[in-house]
């Protein structure tokens, strides 16, 4: 393309390539040579990139993680010898974090809502007989109840429980409300869940509390640790 | 060196220059244009996003949730911003370095610019909708993904011929060779992944592949075009050569034969095969090499024209871009080797990783070459220095404070979620721990929300043709240096 090209008079011609005209030109790059400490300082980090090879003690297995090598798991568990907690505190502090599934309606102090959710607090249904408690717990209640002397009707009641949460879950947290809020009473233990879980399979819907008012002294039978929460004892800290 | 060209050479080779600059006008522009626009609705989405981690229910529709917008504000950034920017930048660039005119084809470009758009917004609007595919940047459908590679392939196609025949002597130097190779990298990357991805059983391998993959985008795409504009703007602005072409082919090469290689590491000490989490902290670390040739490069380039950093808008966000890129490419040595990748995995700091890489090094090396280029595809000038300062000063603030932000929470949440004591604490409470950082970054995305406005109400003005008519440039500070003839200033030199 030649400037006779283009229909503009001077001015218009030396403004529009202004930005054209007083550019620098294009330069190719000097011949300074690449200073040794830089390759120095790149062979250095080569050196400590390649360690990450060095740290594979068998490159084609997954099963391979030598530097993420497994650390002693601090967490107790019911079944090993090494625990410094008795089974009560431990299903109590499982129980406690387990209870997050509860507080939403029953609140974090165990006192319900007025009117709505009955309290866990001096409930005659969480100390009473652990029988009715593990069955509320698994397949939850609707219909009118009396707790503590006030009614509660709340629509859709309470939600079954039984399928999100398994027996040792279900153990921890109902020990855990038996012995918290001011509430003392014996544990209750995964085999006491699991025969309940046998004994009322093939119940479609959530109880009424009339269905349950038979078992309401009703104890689950079962051995219960020796420790604290065997008598009911008062709950530790 | 031309500097000794007569002014009948010097006036053929402006109005070569000028003829080469209108015959990429119509693509280049509109790739800009809607590129900006992109970056604003990113922004937007990127402050959202940040609220909603700590505020779930602000503006409580299903398709804002956190979950969606946080994927269509990265596809945003990296689909609608960056990728359709680098392509605009690569084009000009290219076509200047090799002085080949784009000879005809401006419709089919324009044309296949509208496609890619349409295909971003279907992309992102489904991932709105609920119908994210889960693949990070890769959310949209894998019909997307095919329109988005043959738009690109179509783009790449024209700029690696204008590579291929040079009119000019040594038209092949530094910035080409870094748009060459995005020009073919990025195929191969996007091509591989979609195609493994969304064709392949993978199991917990493709978690792996996934990773590579955006690695890939960032290292193999991302870093070659900002890096290019940077090795081409630099030595334009300041009239000094590139300090060292020696420095210059160690930081290439390297760059091009461990970009492709990270990524695995991610799943350091996950179930997958171990040499692959090895090679990808390997080439991570590895990646520090050509970060620091490069930065050591610009810097030994740069030295002695530090005045010029702060009238010429370009260079100087050029200047912060290149900047950008060693603090990246520490990042990524800090993610991706084991001693500190296992405590950062996972973490906030993977969101300090892109936002650093896309945003604060590549953008800002593309923000400079806008402010380059535009004035001389609209034949008009940058209307004001203030938008332009204001764009520049909230950008670096902004950027700044996500990573760093980004960083130091996502350490602090790795340490808790790592520490074996810590056991019982809730996965919530951690989370709930890392609040302020995110809250700090919700106002980051604030100051470049600001910052994006009047950068994008600037361009639409200077592409409407209604900025500046004048023959000077629109510099922040006056300097008589800058608006010197090549030919004085060469001869100076």
């Amino acid at each position: 393309m030649s400037a006779s090209n283009i229909n503009h008079d001077t001015n218009d011609l030396d403004r529009i390539h202004s930005a054209v005209k007083r550019e620098k030109l294009d330069l190719p790059a000097g011949n300074e040579a690449a200073p040794m400490w830089a390759i120095f300082i790149a062979m250095v980090v080569a050196v400590l990139a390649g360690s990450h090879l060095g740290m594979m003690s068998k490159p084609l297995s997954i099963e391979s993680k030598a530097t993420f090598a497994p650390v002693p798991d601090p967490r107790p568990s019911s079944t090993g010898g090494a625990d410094n907690l008795d089974p009560f505190a431990l299903a109590m502090k499982k129980g406690a974090s387990a209870y997050a599934v509860c507080g939403g309606c029953h609140q974090g102090t165990g006192m319900g809502v007025p009117g709505q959710f009955p309290p866990l607090a001096g409930s005659e249904y969480v100390t009473g007989g652990t029988e009715r408690l593990i069955r509320i717990a698994l397949s939850g209640l609707q219909g009118p109840i009396t707790v503590k002397g006030a009614g509660y009707n709340t629509p859709g009641g309470m939600p079954p429980q039984g399928m999100a949460l398994g027996d040792q879950d279900i153990a921890n947290v109902l020990t855990y409300v038996r012995n918290s809020f001011g509430n003392e009473g014996p544990m209750v233990t995964k085999e006491m869940v699991t025969k309940v879980r046998g004994t009322i399979t093939g119940h479609p819907a959530q109880w009424t509390a009339a269905e349950l008012e038979e078992f309401a002294k009703k104890n689950v039978p079962g051995d219960i640790p020796a420790g604290p929460g065997a008598t009911g004892a008062p709950a530790a800290k | 060196m031309q500097t000794e060209a007569p002014i009948a050479d010097l006036n053929a080779e402006n109005l070569r220059r000028a003829a080469i600059d209108r015959s990429v006008k119509g693509p280049v522009l509109f790739l800009f244009t809607n590129a900006a626009f992109w970056l604003m609705a990113s922004t937007l989405l990127g402050f959202l996003s940040a609220v909603k981690l700590v505020s779930p229910h602000f503006i409580d529709f299903s398709f804002l949730t956190y979950g969606r917008i946080q994927p269509a504000h990265l596809l945003a950034l990296v689909y609608g911003w960056g990728i359709q920017a680098g392509m605009g930048v690569a084009l000009w660039l290219m076509a200047r370095r090799t002085a080949v005119e784009l000879k005809g084809g401006q419709a089919t470009l324009i044309t296949l610019g509208v496609i890619w758009n349409i295909a971003v917004t279907v992309g992102i609007v489904s991932v709105l909708a609920g119908g994210s595919t889960s693949l990070e940047w890769l959310e949209f459908p894998a019909s997307v993904a095919t329109v988005l590679l043959i738009v690109f392939l179509v783009f790449a196609f024209r700029i690696v011929s204008m590579a291929a025949k040079p009119q000019r002597e040594g038209g092949f130097q530094v910035s080409t060779w870094y748009i060459v190779g995005a020009c073919f990298w990025f195929p191969w990357v996007f091509a591989t992944a979609t195609g493994l991805l969304h064709h392949v059983e993978l199991g917990a391998l493709g978690a792996g592949i996934n990773a590579w993959f955006v690695h890939g985008v960032i290292l193999l795409f991302f870093v070659p075009i900002g890096i290019g504009s940077a090795y081409y703007f630099i030595p334009k602005i300041t009239g000094h050569p590139t300090h060292s072409a020696q420095l210059a082919q160690m930081g290439f090469w390297t760059l091009a034969i461990f970009g492709g290689w990270t990524g695995m590491q991610r799943f350091m000490g996950g179930p997958i095969p171990g040499w692959m989490p090895a090679v990808g902290a390997l080439a991570g670390v590895l990646l520090l090499i050509p970060v620091g040739i490069v930065g050591l490069n610009h810097h030994l380039t740069t030295l002695g024209s530090h005045k010029l950093v702060g009238t010429s808008p370009t260079l100087r966000f050029t200047f912060v871009g290149a900047l950008f890129y060693p603090i990246s490419g520490v990042l990524l040595a800090l993610i991706s080797a084991f001693w500190s990748g296992s405590t950062m995995q996972f973490t906030h700091a993977w969101y300090g990783y892109q936002i650093v890489v896309v945003y604060g090094f590549f953008s800002m090396c593309v923000f400079g070459a806008i402010y380059y280029i535009v004035p001389r595809l609209a034949g008009c000038e940058w209307l004001s220095v203030r938008l332009i300062r204001n764009h520049f000063w909230f950008s670096v603030y902004g950027i700044g404070t996500i990573v760093v932000t980004s960083v130091l929470g996502g350490f602090q949440q790795g340490a808790v979620m790592n520490d074996p004591g810590q056991w019982d604490v809730n996965f919530l409470a951690i989370a709930t721990h890392s609040y302020i950082y995110v809250v700090a970054r919700a106002l980051a995305w604030l100051f470049i929300l600001w910052s994006n406005s009047w950068f994008l109400v600037h361009l639409m003005l200077m592409v409407a043709g209604l900025g500046r008519r004048s023959s000077a440039p629109t510099l922040l500070t006056h300097d008589h240096e800058h608006e010197e003839l090549p030919l004085t200033e060469g001869a100076k030199a």
